[in-house]
This record gives C-alpha cells, structure tokens and sequence, in this order.
C-alpha cells in the first residue's frame, strides 16, 4: 500500500522497478502488485509528493509513506544565490529545468527562453544565426532602460550588444550585429534558470535588476558518488521560415520599358532596378545583365562584363519570371551541437566537466558561427565548517560572416527583394568577378546603387572572433552554528576582435576599406556576507549582512581606412587614405552595503525584510561626489492560507503573497560633464567640436516603487495549479537624453525627469488534465499582459522622443519612438496621407494622395497580451512536447513593404491595369471652409499609384499589426532503458534518449513576407515595432540523442 | 565608499576644454564642406543647376522631403555654437584675442546664411544650451541684420578687433587664410557688400556700399578668394566623390542650366558638366526639367548630362566657396548698375567674367565679353547678366544661386514639371519638424508670421 503522512490512501501513484522496463500504479485503494528480482529497487511517486526509493531485498510486501513536497516545496534559487523554498516567497518567481532547456536548444539562450516564463518577452535579431536577442521582463517601463539582469552561478554576466561605429550618411559602414553577451551562455551546462520578475525578488542584486534577473545555475557533479558521464547531440537542419511574396509578371524597368546597356543608366531605365518595366514570360526578348556578348576574338562574356567590354552589343535574352529566385538563393543551413560532460561525487564534494562544440552553417550563404565552451565546477568540503565552490566557463565564438544591418547597399536585401528585379535570375550572380578583373571589379546586375549579393556575403565580410571567461570563487566558514561568513569573486571578462573586409568595386568602397574592431569587457564583483540562522520557538529567523564591489571596465576601438592602396589586401599597412580611429574607454563602479532579514512563523507566515545602498561612480562629478549614494528598501511576506484555515477539500494548497520594493538605478558613466569631440582632421590637422549634448552635473538616480501581489493556488490532488501576480510598478525620475532642439546648439540634454506607471498581470496554470498508469497529457499556459503608462514627461508639453528609425538620415523617412502623457511606451509616429474626419484619404482632383507632415501615432509595438502554452504527452516510454506562442497585439512598421512595394517587386503590386488604377479616396469639391467631398473617379497609372501609395516618407500604409500565433518547439522522444552491463559497458543505470525536435515551425500572422517577430538595428542600438529589411529568420527540424552512464 | 568616484566618472576619452584653433580649422571647414555638398543635391536643385532624375520630391519643391541633404539648418546652429565657443574664449583668455576678429566675421557670414534661407531665426538666445536656453525666441530678419549684434554690426565688430590686436600670437587653425588678419578683413568688407546688397531693396544702403568700393580694401582678386581647396583623396575630397555611383549619376544638368550655358555658348559647360552618353546627333550636352514626376516619366540617364568630372574624379580642382572676388565685383557691379554707387558697372562685370572663368579653370573666350557674354548683349537687362553669370558661377555654393533668384528673380527659372508647391517657386525653406516638437512656442509665433511655415512666404528683404 501507498499511502501519504497522514495514511490516506493514494491512488494511481507509480510504482516502478529501477533499472527495467517495469512498473505499475496503485489501486484506489492504494494497493498495488509487481512482479520483481529479489534484489530489485523500486520507485514510488506521485505528482505533489517527494519520490520514495525502497530496496526490496526479497519482502513480498512493502508499504510505502510518500511525504508531502515536491512541487510544494520546490526549491528556487533567489537573489543571492540562495535557494529557498517556493512557499516562502512573498514574490514571483518563475523557475525553468535542466530538460525545458536543453531538449529543443536554440543558439542563442535567450530565444529559449520565449513562451516559457510569463512576462518574458523575447525578440530575435534580423540577421541569421548569431544575432542578437533582446529580452525583456514585465515589459518596458524605462525609457532609457530595460535590460534584465542575467546572473550565473551567483556572479552577474553581460548581456551587451557592441555595434560597430558607424556614420549615417549612405557611405561608409553599415551596423553590424555581433550577438549578444547572454546568447552565448551553454545551455547543456544548465541546471536550472529562476526568472525574478519583479524589483522585490531583485532588490538584493542592485540598480541593474530593477528591469528583473535571470538566475541560472549551471550544473553540478550531484551527490551521487562515482563517475559519470553524459553524452548528447543535437542536429537541426534549417530553412527559411517565410519569405517575401512577389509579384512575378513584370520584370525590371519603369514605365514598361527596359533595356540593358551598362547597369549605370546607359539603357533604357537600367540605372535603377524597379520592376515597373515590361511583363515577363511573353516571349519577348532584350537585353540583360547575363545576356552574351561576343567579343570579336568569339569569346563569350556577359552584358555586365562592363569594365573591359562596354560598348559592344548584347544579344538579347528570353525576359522571364524568376519565382523561386530567393528561395534558392537561401541555402539550407544546419545546428550541430554536441555536449560531453563528466560528473564525479566524491566524498568531500563533487566536480563536474563539460565541453560542447557548437557548429552552425546559416541558410544565408558564407554567414557561420562556432562556438566551443568549456565549463568546469568544483564543490569542495575540506572540513565541516568549510566550503569552496568555483564555477568557471570559457567560451569562443567565432563567424567568418556576420552580416550587415538595416537598409542599405551592405544587406544583401536591398539588392536581392527592395531593388531586386523580378526579372533577375539570382543565380547568374554567383560568378560574382568580371572577367580579367578578378578581385577589382564585381559583376552585377546594376552599377549605380547595388552590390551583387554573393560578392557581399562571400568577399565584404564581417568577422570576428571572441574569447570570454566568466565565473566565480566562494568560499565559506560556518563560524559558530548560527553565524556563516561567505567571500566570492567572481569576473566576466570578453575580448573580441572584429574585422571588416570591403573590395574594391563596393558601392559604398569604389576603392575597398578595411576595419578593426577591437571590444574589451570586464567586469569585476566582489562580494562578502554574513549569515545568522536560528530558531525561537515557532520563529525561524534568518539575517545576512553584505557588500558588493562592482568595476566595470569596457573599451572598444575601431580603426579603419577607407580606401586601400592594392586590392584585395586587408590590412592597415595597405591604407590609401588616414587611418581613422574611434575609440570610447569607460569605467565604472559601484559599492554597495546591504542586509536582509527573513523570518518564519510556524509554518505558514513568512515575511521578508531588504535594504540596500548602492555609491555608484556614474552619479558623480569630476569635483564632487557627492549625490552618489542612493538606498532601498523592500519587504514581501508570504501566508499560507491552506495551512491555517480548512479549506474545501479540492484546494491542496493556498497561498497568497505581498511585497513592497523600490530599486534605485543610475546610469552610464560621463554623463555628468561636456568634453569635446575629435572630427575630421583637415589637411592632415585636427579639429574638434563641441559634444552633442548638454551634460548635467546634478543627476539623480532613477526610483522604481513597485507593489505586488499574488496568489498560489494548488487543486484536485495538485492536478491543477494556478499562479496569479499582479504588479504596479512607477518609475520617477528616469534619466534620459531629452531631444532638444537644435537651435539651441544641443541636440540632447541629460535630465531626470518623467513618471511611467507599468501595471500588468501573469497567470501561470498547469494543469493535468489526462492522467492514467500508462498516459499522461500535462499543460501549462502562461499568460501575461502589460501596460507602461506615461504619467508625466520632463517637459511640460508636447511628446519625448525617445528613439527613432530612418532610412537615410532623413526626418521625413522616419518612424518615431515617442511618449506623451497618457501614452504608453512603446507608441510609435510617423506620417501619412491626408485623411478627412472620416478617415477617407482626400486625393487630389488628379487623383493622388496628398502628404499630411503632421505626425499621427501608428500604434504600439508592445503586445496587448502574450500566452504561451506547452502541452507535454507521455506514453510508456513515449513522449511529446509542444509550445504553441501566441502574441495578441502590437504593430510593425515594414521597410521591407516600403521599399519593395515603391520598387514594384511585392504581390501587392501585381495589379496594374492599363486603365490605370483609381485611388480610393474622395476629392474636395467644396472649398477648404465647407468641404463637399465626392468619390474619386480619377485613375493614375498603376507604377504612379503603388509608388505613392508605400512611399517611403509615410510609414501609415506600410503598417502590419504583429499579431501571431507560432508552433514555437516541438520534441517527440523515446526513452530507451538499457539493462545493465549492455553492450559490455553501461552501469545499471544508463539511459539513452532520441528525440526527434523542431524549432519556430510555422506561424499564423497576417503579415505575408517575413517571420513577424523582428528586432532593427540602428544608431548602435536595437529599435523595436521596425521591420528592416530583414532576412529570413530560420525554421528548424532536427534530431536529439543523448545517453548517461 | 566614494574614493576616486571624481577620477572614476572623468571621460578619459575627449578633452574638457580645447585650444580654439582646433574649433576654427573645424568650423571654417565643416560648414565649407557640408554646405558644398547642400549646394549640389539640395542647393543645386532649388538653384535649378541640377535635375534629379529619381528620388526628387524635393525637386518637385515638397521641401520637407529631401532625400540627401536638403537640412542645411542643423549645419548652421552646430557651427555657431562651436564658433561662439571660440568667440567666448577669445573675449575671456587674452592669449586667444586674436581669434575674437576672425569668429565674429564667421559668424556674421554663417549668419546671414542661416537668415536668408529660413527668414526669421532663432539667433540672440540660439546656440547657447550650455547656459540653460534651450527654447531660444526667434528673431526678426530685420534686426538680425541691423541690430547691434546683428550681422553688419559683427563684421564691423570683427574687422575693429582685428585693427585693435596688438598682440604677436598668430591666429592658428584657419584654413582660409592661414592666419593673415589683413585678409580676415578683406573677407568681411566682402561680406558686408553682399549683405547691404541684399537689404537694399529694404533700407539705403548707398553710403555704406560707396564707402567700402572707395575703401578698395575687398577681395577682389582669385588669390585673396575665401576658398577651401578639396583634396583629390579622403578624407578633404567634395562628398559626392565618396558617394555611390547611383548617388552621383541621379543628378543631371538642369533644362534651366543647359538653355542659360547655351545661350551664351559658355565653355564652363565643359568643367560643370559632362558630355551625355548618347550624344548621337553631335548635341553633347542635354538638360532636364526639374521635378519630373519620376513614377510617370521614362528617363534614360544617358540622354541627359551629368555633372563634371571636378564634383566626383577630380575634387582636387573644386572650391568650397565662401566668399570670392567675382562674387564682390558682380554685387559692386549691380550696385553701381542701380545707381546704388557711382562705380564703372560694366568694367566690374567684366573684371568679375574673367576671375569666374578662372575660377571654373575655364580660357575665357577672346570674343565671350563682346558676343554672348557681353554687358548688355542683345538688349539683355545688363541686370540679368549679372546675375546670370554669378549664378552660373555659384554651383555648389549653398543655395546662393536660389537666393539671388528670389532677390533679383534672375535668372528665369522654369516652373518646375510635376510641383508639389502648385507650381510656384519657393522663397524660403521651411523649419524643420524638429522646431515645431522640440521648440514649439517660439517655433509657434514664427509659424504664425509665415503663414504656418509656408514656403510661399518672402523673407523681410524679399518683401
């Protein structure tokens, strides 16, 4: 019989023999029967209580007591590092295994962590295998700043993105995204991740986790004495997940006509490649980029071959339809990640070590990356009273090809879907030199504004190469029983060098470029603690004591020409134009003291105390620092309802929760006084100016107040678990860089100012709606929704403009990122056509719409609500897992619509009537005063039409609500039990597991030409609600095996 | 806690103060080179040297709509900004005196820039952040000019600081003159002739102008010119020869530019622009409308001529023009043509033909100056001829071309093919949307005074 603490009787609970393929469940009554060896180990559990392990040792009955646990007293590890019972917690936590990690992995970290933690929003980078991926917790309630905390084994690691520098004009180098610095944590060294949504659960860890922490604990060699070693491999073979939609009857041209002469203007409408030119597939012939030309010797070269052969005549080709022209351009990539990790218990402690190579070939051709990491971790005991713990993991990255951000000659899509003609065959490109001018000059469809995509991704490359260490020493001494004294340091410390190749013939490089880029960071924590632990009474009491040295350290130089003397050499030395070198050093550092208290009643009341001070250097002058300090306090409290008051007999389990927090933040360092800025030098001279901004020497730290409030509620035997937390949270005084205008010879000022009010709800539900001896279907739906209102502004009127994205370095061609008061962050602006009061387009009595400069609000890139839900199957040894994602709401502003809808290559254009097309919209018969509107009967043609219509200097028509709702993961697997001593080396407990395995499947989204979650690059930072001219983002199937002996 | 937070949080990476020859070789260039670089793609439009063939709302006079350059306003605050920093250290540091003549000349010339484009300027309480304005009032044109402060009363101020220097430092950093003050005064007699020109229709000017022709002390020959020498290679190169092919090539000889070089049978056409490629029938040289509805319209950029080779393979023979002497004598020439001073008018067109030639690297014709090109040929208005060849004269110098045009409305510009402005010319440039956001009760008055920041609206010496 099986039964709880109290003798009930449990029913259904499961019963299995240890190291075979056998097993049962208990009877209603609790009674069960097996058939085993003498000498066999059986297993008792059941969901709610702690797994009983029992050695038969020949009884014919054994009865079994199964303590209550489990889920309930699950451990999480809270700030600190301190693992602590989830029942104590007076805030949410949200905590992922070791298995919701490494079964489906991603190559970056943090896209697996979206849909799995409510209140995680993650947005994958538009550039391919190694992009950056920016998360968020709670959403956006800064205006400056919303990065989460990532913290490993105790110690804090970067999440940085560094772009290179860069000039906005249509020259020079375009942004280029290296990744980000969580991305590259191992995901097979995990053992766990606890997301601390809100400021309480974070207080403890300072300013930088007012935005939220992610706790990961990477694995340890268990306590399970003797050697063992695991081994897995996963491999993804990957696709483009969509692409763009094109129009395939009309080819390169304007006005319906074209003809290849020189790709500069020569032709007829060859300088520019709209495909507003003659239909395709009519047999017609002319002449193209690849038509032959017959030089008089009979050799054979292509129209393009200009440099050497202009002049002569094309012979003109069939002009037809290229529909799968991009989706071969795309190749299919592939992920191999393979993990080996030995683990070892010893009688002072364990270690564990562990290597992974991974390896990943992107469907965009030449763009790699790899990356190997080694990760050591070593607990020891010397003696009773003491224990050293080190974590250290060594990690390096490298790609031959990271390639370019944004709009531009650079990314391959602007020559390939804006500017790409539908009559261009793609793969005419791949001899991408002309003839006798190998390493001088590419071959191309069009000279005036377009690389040949080959020669970008395969010659114009952007590599680098990292070396990054991160981890931590403790040590700690248990002084008297009560008292623990605890030392640990810990360093993230990341050099990365880049290198910037650019041939001869680039269009923004006629006589090549070449760059380096050189990234350092360090970081630095040191901590101490002291620990008082003791019991009066009913009273559990525990308080620590503590202090954090943080020094940050970063540099970044780049140095570049930007002409080089003899093609095809990349190298400084080869510089035919000054060197010029940029280059930003920065230093920081932050001390802080704190202390926190918690306390137990019997076993239902927990109540929690935190106060912190934090000195931070970037608050200071260079006279003064004063105006440094800043403190905060924090206090949560947990009740147990269940465990006073008798409850119906369906709820296990009650628990409500409070807490009080507020986080102090500063900012970057030097933003408290003016320096001057180098330009460029002028007969070899240098010149300097005034720096942009306005500095303030008076600046205060931002304040995040945040309440919040939540229940746990555990029903029908703990099949069915709800977690509720609402939060309000205001943040005051956010420091920021105030656009100011111009004229006043600054463009931004530093202030403190502005009020953003961010409520919101997460309610996690698992639930286990089907469960029998032999199946069992379990579900978890996160739900979560959230709203950052603005509550006041630095400034008394008007709207702050946070941020804004620009094709070009244009106003007009600009979406802004901007608030007012009673707004919500997130809210974006542009322009568009005149509309009247109801909402009808007013044309012109030509016909055409006319621009209306004032800026309207688009929407909010921010989802109205996001649920994640995960339905897990298992059958014997049989199981499936699916994460369906589902975000309501929010807006993307699209370049890619905007430009290859202007330049006729998108299926929206592929309606051109001879008649022209007429304009839905009224015309103002009346006067301005008393307008008398009347439908437009006007027709423009249609190249007039769509090229006014998705202008590129009004965003409203090139607007797409981001709504999806996406097969996110997928795994099916079968566990295979091997019997002791298979194969001649399995011990007797060796597992091996295969899975089949797939990643951002398919999606459900109205919009027709990209994956729609997308993340811009601009101005050295990420611009979110941007789609720009993106690449296709990667769908992935592939398979898993992984065997522990 | 707190120990060396001050060193800590100290930028090692830029200086906090600067030596203000580092800020004039900045300024002196900077507004030189950005404004070169206006002056052909947006300038060069408004001016109707140039045609874009795509990409052209702004051609088409939707101003708020550029697509390269075309904001000419933050060059001008940025510059005055780093200028008056340099004025300010030479007023309070005597070891920088010498530097007060020079950047009070400059500002008055970046000045009367900013004020003829725009119209009424932010200007007493602009460029001066650091001190707390950052919502400056605008100014009346008016005042900008004749107040003390002003425009006309900088340059005397500048020219008197110059007289008063006493001492032996040399001024450094100035890439005009390399340091001679004598022609630092030369520059602002210059300017002040073409500042009084352009109020002349406003206030009376005739003493001022009569003084300063008798006074002889201008530029008034190419050697004294206020020029910054491109260099052939970067990083001193004119801009549009580090600009993408597709950049340079969307710009074209303008139809009014092609009928003006024409009619005088002007061998400059031969430096400003390039045969067409398809010059079938011996006609080398082809200009186009400006402001071509480019979604209706099929062009062929090989029909039509681009610019010359000295804008993108050889800027080592192009200026940035500041101030030079052809400039000076056509306005001393217009002056005495009005009668605005008893000057000999037709032999200072003519000194001012030959030293444009030479400055275009142009032989002037032995005939040009008694045929086409002559003071009054064919009945021309000898006005006309003036104007005309300054504005030929004038490529890539900002948007003097268009601004001469609105004052004298010389030469004829062509009502431009597709306007976006109901086919009239503007007459000023809008304020940016960065005004009406960022500075939105001052920009409010100034919006209400031109008829909601209209572009149909004359400036006060346009009136």
């Amino acid at each position: 019989t099986v039964s709880d603490a109290t003798g009930t009787p449990i029913s259904f609970a499961n019963v299995a023999e240890r190291g075979i393929q056998n097993g049962t469940t208990t009877a209603v009554d609790g009674t069960y029967s097996i058939t085993v060896a003498e000498n066999a180990v059986l297993t008792f559990s059941f969901v709610g209580y702690q797994t009983a392990t029992v050695q038969v040792n020949g009884q014919s009955t054994v009865n079994v007591t199964l303590q209550e646990g489990d889920a309930l007293d699950e451990v999480v590890i809270t700030a600190l590092g301190i693992k602590r019972q989830e029942r104590e917690l007076g805030y949410a936590v949200q905590t992922l295994d070791a298995e919701d990690i490494q079964e489906v992995k991603s190559v970056n970290l943090v896209d697996n962590l979206q849909g799995k933690i409510a209140g995680v929003t993650v947005t994958p980078g538009a550039t391919g295998v190694g992009s950056s991926s920016k998360i968020t917790i709670r959403g956006e309630a800064s205006f400056s700043n919303n990065n989460p905390l990532f913290i490993v084994d105790g110690t804090p690691v970067n999440n940085n993105s560094v772009f290179n520098f860069t000039n906005e004009a249509a020259a020079g180098f375009q942004e280029v995204d290296f990744g980000n610095g969580a991305g590259e944590i191992n995901q097979d060294d995990i053992a766990s991740v606890s997301v601390l949504k809100g400021p309480a659960a974070a207080a403890l860890y300072g300013t930088r986790a007012a935005n939220g922490a992610i706790i990961i604990e990477t694995k340890s060699g268990g306590k399970r004495p003797g050697l063992g070693i695991s081994y897995n491999t996963s491999f993804f073979m990957d696709s483009a997940f969509k692409l763009p939609e094109f129009q395939n009857e009309f080819g390169q041209g304007n006005s319906g006509q074209f003809e290849y002469v020189n790709g500069l203007g020569g032709g007829i409408n060859d300088n520019i490649s709209y495909s507003w030119g003659p239909r395709l597939d009519q047999g017609t012939l002319i002449p193209q980029f690849d038509s032959p030309v017959t030089l008089p010797d009979g050799t054979v070269v292509r129209g393009g071959d200009t440099s050497l052969y202009s002049g002569l005549p094309i012979t003109p080709t069939p002009f037809v339809s290229h529909p799968d022209n991009l989706k071969n351009f795309y190749e299919t990539g592939y992920t191999a990640i393979n993990n080996i990790a030995v683990s070892n218990g010893f009688e002072k402690g364990d270690y564990r070590l562990s290597f992974t190579d991974l390896r990943s070939e992107s469907i965009i051709p030449g763009v790699n990356l790899d990356r190997q990491t080694v990760a050591a971790k070593l607990n020891f005991r010397p003696s009773d009273k003491t224990k050293i713990n080190a974590s250290i993991n060594y990690v390096n990255s490298e790609s031959d090809n990271r390639p370019s951000n944004g709009y531009g000659s650079e990314n391959v899509n602007y020559s390939l879907v804006a500017w790409g003609p539908r009559s261009l065959n793609i793969d005419s490109l791949r001899d991408y030199w002309q003839p006798g001018l190998e390493g001088v000059q590419q071959y191309s469809f069009n000279y005036t504004f377009f690389d040949n995509p080959y020669f970008i991704l395969k010659e114009n490359r952007n590599s680098f190469g990292r070396d990054r260490l991160f981890g931590n020493i403790s040590i700690s001494r248990e002084l008297t029983p009560e008292l623990t004294a605890t030392v640990r340091s810990g360093m993230d410390y990341s050099n990365e060098k880049r290198r910037f190749l650019r041939n001869y013939s680039s269009n923004r490089f006629r006589n090549g470029a070449y760059a380096e880029h050189d990234v350092l960071y360090r970081e630095v924590n040191t901590d101490f603690l002291l620990n008082y632990k003791k019991q009066f009474g009913d009273i559990s009491f525990d308080a620590s004591a503590g202090g954090n040295r943080l020094n940050q350290y970063a540099q970044t130089t780049q140095v570049q020409t930007t002409s080089l003397a003899q093609p095809g050499i990349f190298s400084l030395n080869n510089a035919a134009s000054p060197i010029e070198t940029f280059g930003f050093t920065s230093e920081k550092r932050i001390n802080s003291l704190y202390a926190f208290a918690k306390a137990g009643y019997k076993n239902f009341l927990y109540l929690d105390i935190t106060a912190r001070n934090d000195w931070s250097s970037a608050l200071a002058t260079p006279f003064s620092a004063e105006n440094t300090s800043f403190f905060y306090p924090s206090a949560s409290t947990s009740f147990i309802l269940s465990n006073v008051v008798e409850l119906p007999r369906v709820i296990d389990f009650a628990k409500i929760r409070a807490s009080y927090a507020e986080v102090g933040n500063d900012t970057d360092p030097y933003q408290t006084q003016g320096t001057f800025l180098s330009q460029t030098p002028v007969n070899s001279q240098p010149t300097f100016t005034n720096q942009d901004f306005i500095p303030n020497a008076n600046l205060k730290p931002e304040t995040t107040s945040s309440i919040e409030l939540g229940f746990d509620l555990r029903l029908l035997k703990q099949r069915l678990n709800v977690d509720f937390t609402y939060y309000n949270a205001v943040t005051d005084d956010q420091i920021l860089s105030l656009p100011i205008a111009v004229s006043s010879g600054f463009s931004q000022q530093v202030v403190n100012g502005g009020s953003v009010r961010n409520q919101g709800v997460e309610i996690i539900l698992n639930a286990i709606p089907v469960q029998t001896p032999e199946f069992q279907w379990s579900s978890t739906v996160n739900f979560a929704s959230s709203r950052a209102i603005v509550e006041s502004l630095p400034q008394e009127d008007g709207r702050l403009t946070l941020g804004f994205s620009r094709v070009y370095n244009n106003s007009d061609q600009t979406v802004f990122h901007q608030v007012e008061e009673g707004g919500r962050v997130g809210d974006l602006y542009g322009t568009g056509y005149t509309r009247n009061e109801n909402g009808d387009f007013v044309l012109t009595p030509e016909g055409r719409f006319i621009a209306d400069p004032t800026l309207k609000k688009l929407g909010n890139y921010n989802a109205d609500f996001t649920v994640g839900l995960t339905n897990s199957f298992q059958y014997k040894n049989f199981d499936a897992s699916f994460l369906l994602d589902w975000r309501q709401g929010g807006i993307l502003v699209s370049r890619t619509l905007a430009l290859g809808a202007v330049a006729g290559q998108l299926e929206e254009t592929s309606f051109r009537p001879e008649a022209g097309i007429v304009a839905n919209g009224v015309v103002n018969t009346g006067t301005a005063q008393n307008p008398i509107y009347v439908q437009n009967t006007t027709a423009v043609t249609a190249e007039s039409y769509y090229r006014q219509f998705y202008d590129r200097n009004h965003e409203e028509n090139n607007v797409y609500d981001a709504s999806y709702l996406k097969l996110r993961q997928f795994s099916i697997g079968y566990n295979f039990v091997l019997k002791e001593g298979a194969f001649g080396i399995f011990g007797d407990v060796a597992d091996l597991r295969l899975s089949l395995i797939g990643r951002n499947l398919f999606a459900f989204s109205e919009i027709p030409h990209f994956d729609p979650e997308q993340l811009a690059v601009q101005g050295q930072g990420f611009v979110n609600g941007v789609e720009d001219m993106s690449y296709a983002s990667t769908r992935s199937i592939g398979i898993k095996a992984g065997i522990n002996f | 806690c707190t120990d060396d937070f001050e060193e800590l949080n100290t930028n090692p990476n830029a200086p906090v103060n600067v030596q203000p020859s580092l800020l004039l070789r900045k300024v002196i260039y900077d507004y030189g080179e950005q404004m070169s670089y206006e002056g052909f793609v947006a300038g060069g439009l408004l001016s109707q040297h140039l045609t874009a063939l795509d990409f052209n709302l702004f051609d088409r006079h939707a101003l708020k709509s550029p697509q390269l350059g075309g904001d000419p306003w933050p060059i001008f605050y940025r510059n005055l900004r780093d200028n008056e920093i340099i004025i300010n250290q030479s007023q309070s540091t005597p070891a920088f005196a010498v530097y007060e003549g020079p950047a009070l000349i400059f500002k008055a010339y970046m000045t009367a820039g900013l004020t003829d484009i725009f119209g009424d300027v932010p200007y007493t309480e602009a460029f001066k952040g650091l001190s707390g304005t950052v919502q400056p009032k605008y100014d009346l044109q008016e005042n900008i000019y004749l107040q003390p402060g002003g425009i006309l009363d900088n340059l005397d101020q500048g020219i008197a600081a110059i007289q008063n220097y006493s001492g032996t430092i040399r001024l450094e950093g100035d890439v005009l003159f390399n340091g001679d003050l004598q022609a630092w005064v030369r520059f602002a007699n210059s300017l002040k002739i073409k500042a009084l020109m352009r109020i002349s229709a406003k206030e009376n000017v005739n003493a001022q102008l009569q003084a300063l022709y008798n006074g002889q002390n201008y530029i008034s020959s190419n050697a004294q010119n206020a020029v910054f020498n491109f260099t052939d290679g970067e990083p001193n190169n004119f801009r549009m020869a580090r600009l993408r092919a597709g950049d340079f090539n969307n710009f074209v000889m303008s139809e009014t530019m092609e009928e003006v070089l024409e009619g005088l049978n002007d061998d400059r056409i031969n430096v400003l622009f390039r045969p067409r490629a398809n010059n079938s029938n011996r006609d080398n040289y082809e200009g186009l409308i400006n402001g071509i509805d480019a979604s209706s319209t099929s062009v062929s950029l090989a029909d039509y001529s681009l610019a010359g080779r000295i804008f993108r393979e050889n800027t080592g023979m192009l200026d940035a023009n500041y101030m030079t002497a052809w400039e000076t004598n056509f306005l001393l020439a217009e002056a005495a043509q009005k009668g605005l001073i008893t000057a000999p008018a037709q032999q200072l067109y003519e000194t001012g033909v030959a030293q444009a030639y030479e400055y275009w690297n142009t032989e002037l014709p032995v005939s040009y100056l008694s045929m086409t090109g002559a003071y009054a040929a064919n009945g021309n208005d000898p006005l006309q001829q003036i104007i005309t060849q300054k504005w030929i004269a004038n490529m890539i110098n900002g948007y003097e071309g268009w601004i001469e045009y609105r004052r004298t409305g010389f030469p004829v510009f062509k009502q431009v093919s597709a306007s976006l402005n109901n086919g009239l010319i503007p007459v000023r440039m809008p304020y940016p949307a960065e005004e009406a956001a960022l500075n939105a009760d001052n920009y409010k008055i100034a919006a209400d005074a031109t008829n909601d920041n209209s572009i149909n609206v004359a400036v006060w010496w346009d009136e």
